[in-house]
């Protein structure tokens, strides 16, 4: 709730009809809790400027907000109301406003937090009892349904529940009223579970003498990714990226950005990419008078649970770490973008059914899978019926690359092996206007048509983008479909044809437009060859 | 006296003992590339071709060519690298591409390889700006012996890097298919060498393509005869077939499957 809202008369839970209704300026946004949770474990961590125990609210305590343990910390900033104000302060800056309490128990520091007149509120320790008298029930962080079971029976503030006899709420109340009532006077403790930062994984060198060449550079970085070997496995995690700085003597610092497909922790195999890196870089070359420092960082982790090895081969690694293992290779010498594998698209048009997408580790671990028959349906719409398009599912209006490696649709129509890169145009000789052709010529020579099969019609994907727009926008100029002609080409509906000439060649010709009700005149395009 | 009689003694021991002529004909057939040292092939399952093959199939740690007929046939070559890919396992496979290579043929497509059989999901597509490129990745590729097979494309060949692509292929274990679209050939130490052309393709009975034929011509093959046949491809079983039109002693006399399409064309 912002303060506009609030002028609005808006509360929380309430129908989002009736809140239209009283605010039709209002923006609606899905809650997205992991963002929410993200933000606050950040702001968290901030807050460990002030003391090293911070513990953010769990859904118990409103996931909203989180405990500082001052204790023995208030000092180094004045006391605990300047501290608070300080923090109150940077807060607001951030553009966060903010309640904050100081109490000598984390229930009644939560309470006054919630229901103290003033924002920032310091209770006297040991007085819980009496700052808490006259507030809600709500409070004490019960349930709901405690909280509803309490108004019946006309308990209003945390004062009427405090001095009563404990044994008939012993019996009619679930545990969690008293260990909460108890939890705010600090009766019983209640543990806090700090916030921890996430490690970081650095190891730094100094040199007595700098280094100069690539081997030495090599070696020194192998030993400082040998440190760093052990931190990774306590914890179970793989480096997936490394950043290598070599500091030179003159100041300036070389950066190196190593990124691996599958997480490693294999000593030998960084080594072996920071050598391809080297020499691709060149970066020895002007390495003036040499490197006084190297750092080697891992900048992305990833689990990697300890596995069993094979006892035959040992270290060697099954056949997926070896994959993993060489793609790192190629793609540290020839660029991340030279590696890639097929990935199925949501799309009827040919030149677009498909991408070359960058291998990810995931992909590596599970061997190929079987072929997968479910997509098949939803992949080509309509193809085949003249006219009459199937509506397309939602979900395929942004192109996404079908889920999964296994989801290559089963093979239902014929197409070319080999796709050129551009339709290219052709002059076909038919007998009707829209019948198969008997004749074409493409770069330069003229093939006679033995034998044809088709229409298979594709048409125009309608609720798209105009195509050249779409191309220029998506990114992947390669695979990008790149026509030639005006931008109403997208609009036309084309019938394909497999032609096979007198001497076995085959190619997949496509006619674009529908005669007659398209266009008048329809042009033809080989966009293919077959096997 | 005796201390001399001692070192030169000592001295023999060192040399080495001159072998049985037996024994170092074993040492030298061991270190030759044979077919002894490639235990797997992988049949092609017709017995014209695979008696024509010194293991009965294409030796799977060796290198073999695969050359167009002629620039036109440049997909069939692309075809037959697919077929035999498709039939031999599950495992991954590295196309060593290079990226100059690709515009004038068109590219490779995920659904044409998956309407021929072979799953796209194995194939890792590496595209590589120059000759010298294309070879270190493809030695890489087999170096590390992760994938089933390696498919590179180099126009040009000298004799000298086909025996190291060779003896890397025999080292990894592993089938390494080059396709050299040049139309003239340096001679090379691969152990076969297909020249593959194209024929018309197989139809059903109702006149629609079946499946691709491919003009096959074994052209070089070690410890094995040189042949040439038509064949057709299935890509739903993998397998591979004589074209009906040889198979048949009735549709004999026509060549090709030019009687069979004019059937279903009527």
């Amino acid at each position: 709730m912002n303060e506009a809202a609030e002028a609005a008369g808006l509360a929380p839970g309430e129908p989002l009809a009736d809140a239209r209704a009283k605010a039709g300026f209002l923006q609606v946004r899905a809650v997205d809790a992991a963002a929410d949770d993200a933000a606050l474990r950040r702001l968290a961590l901030w807050a460990t400027r002030y003391t090293p125990t911070v513990a953010p609210w769990n859904e118990d305590n409103g996931a909203d907000g989180f405990f500082l343990d001052i204790e023995g910390a208030a000092h180094l900033f004045g006391g605990e109301a300047s501290l608070i104000a300080d923090l109150a302060g940077r807060l607001d800056r951030f553009g966060l406003p903010a309640r904050l309490a100081v109490a000598g128990t984390p229930g009644a520091a939560w309470a006054a937090s919630h229901f103290h007149e003033a924002p920032l509120a310091v209770l006297p320790s040991g007085r819980e009892a009496a700052a808490l008298a006259d507030m809600p029930i709500a409070a004490l962080r019960l349930s709901a349904k405690t909280r509803n079971a309490l108004r019946r029976l006309g308990f209003k503030t945390v004062g009427a529940l405090i001095d009563k006899p404990r044994a008939p709420f012993a019996a009619r109340f679930a545990a969690e009223l008293l260990r909460r009532l108890d939890q705010a006077l600090g009766r019983v403790d209640e543990p806090l579970i700090p916030i921890v930062a996430p490690p970081v994984y650095h190891s730094l060198h100094y040199l007595l003498e700098p280094i100069v060449t690539a081997e030495a550079v090599v070696a020194r970085a192998s030993r400082l990714m040998q440190n760093l070997v052990h931190a990774l496995q306590r914890d179970d995690v793989g480096a997936r990226a490394l950043r290598l700085c070599l500091y030179r003597v003159d100041g300036a610092v070389e950066t190196i950005a190593i990124g691996l497909t599958a997480p490693t922790r294999s000593v030998g195999h960084v080594a072996r990419l920071i050598e391809l890196k080297l020499e691709a870089l060149a970066a020895m070359e002007d390495a003036g008078f040499g490197f006084e420092a190297i750092g080697l960082a891992v900048t992305r982790t990833e689990p990697m649970p300890a596995r069993q090895t094979n006892f035959a081969n040992g270290d060697e690694g099954d056949r997926a770490e070896r994959c993993a293992a060489l793609i790192d290779k190629l793609r540290q010498r020839l660029g991340p973008h030279r590696v890639r594998c097929f990935a199925p698209v949501a799309s009827h048009l040919p030149e677009r059914a498909e991408v070359l997408a960058p291998l990810n580790g995931e992909a590596l671990q599970s061997s190929p899978p079987a072929r997968g028959r479910s997509m098949a349906a939803d992949h080509r719409v309509g193809v085949n019926s003249s006219g009459d398009l199937t509506p397309p599912r939602l979900a395929s209006l942004a192109d996404p690359p079908l889920a999964g490696e296994g989801s290559w649709p089963a093979p239902q129509q014929e197409r070319p092996l080999l796709l050129l890169p551009h339709a290219e145009p052709t002059e076909v000789t038919a007998l009707v206007p829209d019948g198969p052709p008997r004749r074409f010529s493409w770069r330069g020579v003229t093939y006679d048509v033995e034998a044809s099969q088709g229409p298979e019609r594709i048409g125009a994907e309608w609720w798209r983008a105009p195509l050249s727009a779409h191309s220029r926008a998506s990114g992947n100029p390669e695979l990008g479909p790149r026509f030639r002609g005006d931008e109403r080409q997208h609009a036309l509906t084309r019938d394909y044809y497999l032609v096979e000439d007198r001497g076995g060649r085959r190619f997949w010709l496509y006619r674009e437009g529908l005669y007659g009700r398209e266009t008048a005149a329809a042009r033809w395009f080989v966009q293919g060859l077959f096997a | 006296m005796t201390e001399s009689a001692a070192f030169s003694a000592n001295f023999a021991s060192s040399l080495p003992q001159p072998r049985s002529r037996a024994a170092v004909m074993h040492e030298l057939r061991r270190l030759l590339p044979t077919s002894e040292s490639s235990h797997h092939a992988l049949p092609f399952g017709l017995a014209a071709l695979d008696a024509s093959l010194p293991d009965g199939g294409l030796a799977c740690s060796a290198l073999h060519e695969v050359v167009p007929a002629s620039e036109a046939a440049l997909p069939a070559a692309f075809g037959f690298i697919v077929a035999v890919l498709a039939r031999m396992g599950r495992e991954r496979i590295i196309f060593v591409l290079p990226a100059y290579g690709r515009l004038q043929h068109g590219r490779l497509s995920g659904h044409g390889l998956n309407s021929l059989g072979l799953d796209p999901a194995r194939l890792i597509l590496v595209e590589t700006a120059h000759r010298k490129e294309t070879l270190w990745a493809v030695a890489e590729a087999l170096r590390s012996t992760a994938p089933q097979a390696v498919v590179g494309m180099i126009d040009r060949l000298d004799l000298k890097i086909s025996q190291k692509l060779q003896l890397a292929a025999a080292d990894a274990g592993l089938p390494l298919l080059l396709l050299r679209p040049a139309p003239t050939l340096e001679a090379s130490a691969a152990a076969t060498r297909w020249r593959v052309g194209t024929a018309e393709a197989a139809r059903d009975r109702f006149g629609m393509h079946a499946c691709p034929r491919w003009h096959l011509q074994l052209e070089r093959a070690r410890n094995g005869r040189p042949g040439e046949w038509v064949v057709e491809y299935d890509h739903v079983a993998h397998r591979f077939s004589l074209a009906a039109a040889l198979a048949d002693p009735a549709f004999s006399r026509s060549l090709g499957g030019r009687s069979c399409r004019q059937a279903s064309r009527s």
